[in-house]
């Protein structure tokens, strides 16, 4: 005779109830939901995740303190995406279907997005990617797909730029596979085709679940490459460069890091020995102005976390204000208003300049982007606020 | 055309890290052979000996002592152990056998849900990395961080402390007997429940040791046990569920597969060269290359 089935559903419930899952508490008829899907744990990039949640949190509160929209209150509601295009999806559904969300924002890792919008093009609730660069996030041209973040040809254009500049040949790119890595790996061979470059490219794909390398790193080191394009996500980003280091590919072979993670605190405590000399994509250069509303986020951010804000922050919070002003312009939550007042808007949000999600062609439909830079360390502890400023694209 | 060093160099990672992987899989092995019962928590405790290590090195003992923050970190997680056991494991032994897989497969993942979320709320998303003093190494053709190469060593010495003790000591032989007949035992005036507790003990130790050997080079989050567990698991199955000397082997075979497959088939496949290992194995030889058949009535 087996366990009694209600004794074996009893332990369920203690195990789930200890791993905090979080209580459901459906949006009060007062409030007006948004939903935050973010990575909060491995596989993803949970600092990353973390950062946005910093920044759409303070963007509730500044959102309520100025009213809120259409006399309710803002409240958020926040998902662990693992980076898992199924949690992600399962998160969306539940967002929508449980927590009556009227839109949902966050998207770090590009897989994530890419599920969930298949599924939002069918219930209708609109998503804002804060960080997930894949083209097809908005390439698709889904009425329910927005974004505010660098696209793949803009982060590689800019990328093209500098190995230009600096006169590579050899360029080896070590990227995870994921939407997000094979999508910035095949866009660059795209465009070393289409504008004739010249360069010799040797792609190595990783698994980014997995933790040793060096297989990888070793066979990059036998190709003698002027460049290494560090293309993953979260830990293996640094782990990389780790392993690059201690085979000694680094620093004799310049690497640049495909996002803005040399910009977090943690960067300097990993790599006290090996971090300077990294050049990095950035979004954002704390040299320029931001709007109002950004320098006052920047003052509530650093009151409440003594750092300054950082690129996932300001985009996690931009969002919250973006839908604030759509909601108000609106003058409801009704999805397709919505939509529609997305489209239509002029809104204002962390950056000196206005966002707009117009119906463009191709990637850059619903898609405002941020400039592009590259910046580079050149000495340890730096602060990133003092990187060199490489390269800056636009486009 | 690959070069000869190439080859070699890729074998050498493959050795080093299969005997860490192997590490992992002998906690499993271990505790499956005394109890009977598999520990779907030993990443959760490889995750703690890390986290331990780096605590003791950051805050306490300084990257000079990173070899006494191992040994600390590695006792810490057995004390652990003990406390694990005898609060959540010990009752399960107290049920009728029949139900003892349920319930273990039951606690030890909920286990593993609330050690992860604890190490999730106290210590945030981000990862960390405990300082050693150790510079890089040339093994062969292969240069090798510091702190990776005193993880093998560290992991060979602990591997043969641990033949050792269980071979030629007085409480090696009432651990064999235990895993041959828990009732045997008994009937030899053995506490069988005190040999689990210390088994227990042993086997998650074994896992803080390689959370801590490894803390340095793949750093300290909350789900960083969660890979190694796999591949102690896949270790299990192709060395044999219970054989030590398999668990060994199979940790070097599938640690010179993943790279050999990585280096010169396909790099993005690298965790899956493991899997087609273990259903090769399964097919061919389901008790895996070491494990016995099972006797039935």
């Amino acid at each position: 005779m087996g366990v009694p089935i209600m004794r074996k559903l009893g332990f369920l419930v203690a195990a789930a109830l200890l791993a905090g899952a979080p209580v459901i508490t459906p949006v009060m008829a007062q409030d007006i939901g948004i939903g935050l899907d973010i990575p909060l744990s491995a596989p993803g990039d949970a600092t990353g995740g973390q950062l946005i949640r910093r920044g759409a949190e303070i963007g509730i509160d500044m959102a309520n303190v100025s009213g809120g929209a259409l006399g309710k209150k803002f409240k958020l509601f926040v998902t662990d995406s693992q980076s898992t295009p199924a949690m992600g999806v399962a998160n969306y559904r539940r967002l929508v279907s449980e927590d009556k969300v009227v839109a949902v924002t966050g998207f770090f890792h590009s897989s994530v997005a890419l599920g969930i919008n298949e599924v939002a093009k069918e219930m209708g609730i609109p998503t804002l990617s804060v960080q997930a660069s894949a083209s097809d996030i908005t390439a698709k041209h889904y009425d329910i797909a927005f974004r505010t973040h660098a696209v793949d040809p803009v982060r590689v254009a800019a990328w093209m730029d500098f190995i230009k500049k600096k006169g590579f040949k050899r360029i080896s790119m070590i990227a995870e596979t994921t939407d997000y890595g094979i999508g910035l790996s095949d866009e660059t061979i795209a465009q070393n085709k289409s504008g004739n470059f010249g360069l010799e490219i040797q792609k190595v794909t990783v698994d980014n679940k997995a933790t040793d390398f060096t297989p990888q790193l070793l066979q990059i080191k036998a190709f003698k490459p002027d460049l290494v394009l560090n293309i993953a996500v979260g830990q293996p980003v640094d782990l990389i460069m780790d392993q690059a280091t201690t085979i000694g590919l680094l620093p004799a072979t310049p690497m640049l890091i495909s996002y803005d993670a040399p910009t977090r605190p943690q960067y300097w405590k990993l790599h006290p020995k090996n971090g300077d000399g990294i050049y990095f994509i950035a979004y954002y250069s704390p040299k320029a102005k931001l709007s109002d509303l950004g320098e006052a986020f920047a003052k509530a951010y650093k009151a409440k976390y003594n750092e300054d804000p950082v690129y996932g922050a300001l985009n996690g919070f931009g969002a919250i204000m973006i839908f604030q002003q759509a909601i108000k312009a609106a003058n409801s939550t009704d999805p397709k208003a919505l939509i529609k007042a997305l489209e239509d808007g002029k809104f204002k949000s962390w950056p000196d300049a206005t966002v707009t999600f117009p119906r463009a062609d191709g990637v850059y439909w619903h898609n405002w982007v941020p400039p592009v830079l590259i910046l580079q360390y050149t000495k340890p502890d730096q602060d990133w606020k003092e990187a060199t400023v490489v390269v800056s694209y636009s486009k | 055309m690959y070069s000869t060093e190439l080859v070699v160099q890729t074998a050498i990672s493959g050795v080093m890290i299969g005997v860490l992987y192997a590490l992992m899989a002998l906690g499993i092995t271990f505790i499956y052979s005394i109890m009977r019962m598999i520990n779907w928590a030993m990443g959760e405790f490889y995750m703690i000996g890390s986290y331990l290590q780096y605590m003791l090195v950051a805050w306490l003992l300084g990257p000079d002592l990173w070899w006494l923050a191992i040994l600390l970190s590695t006792a810490g997680v057995f004390v652990i152990g003990l406390v694990v056991q005898w609060g959540l494991i010990k009752p399960i032994f107290k049920k009728p056998p029949e139900t003892r897989d349920d319930y273990a497969t039951v606690v030890t993942l909920a286990l593993l849900l609330f050690l992860r979320s604890v190490a999730t709320g106290l210590a945030g998303p981000n990862q960390f990395k405990p300082g050693t003093n150790l510079s890089i190494v040339m093994v062969g053709p292969l240069p090798m961080d510091g702190a990776r190469f005193a993880a093998f060593l560290f992991a060979l010495v602990a591997l043969a402390v641990f033949y050792l003790v269980l071979r030629y000591t007085w409480y090696g032989l009432a651990l064999r007997a235990t895993s041959q007949s828990r009732v045997g035992v008994q009937t030899a005036g053995i506490d069988v429940l005190a040999v689990d507790r210390v088994a227990f003990g042993i086997g998650v130790a074994l896992a803080g040791l390689a959370g801590a050997l490894l803390a340095p080079v793949f750093l300290v989050f909350p789900t960083n046990g969660m890979i190694t567990t796999v591949k102690g698991f896949e270790i299990v199955v192709i060395g044999g569920l219970g054989s030590i000397p398999g668990a060994l082997i199979a940790g070097v075979l599938l640690g010179l597969i993943e790279s050999f497959g990585a280096a010169f088939v396909d790099s993005a496949y690298q965790n899956i060269y493991g899997f087609l290992l273990v259903l090769a194995i399964l097919v061919l030889r389901p008790t895996g290359l070491f494990g016995e058949r099972g006797r039935e009535a």
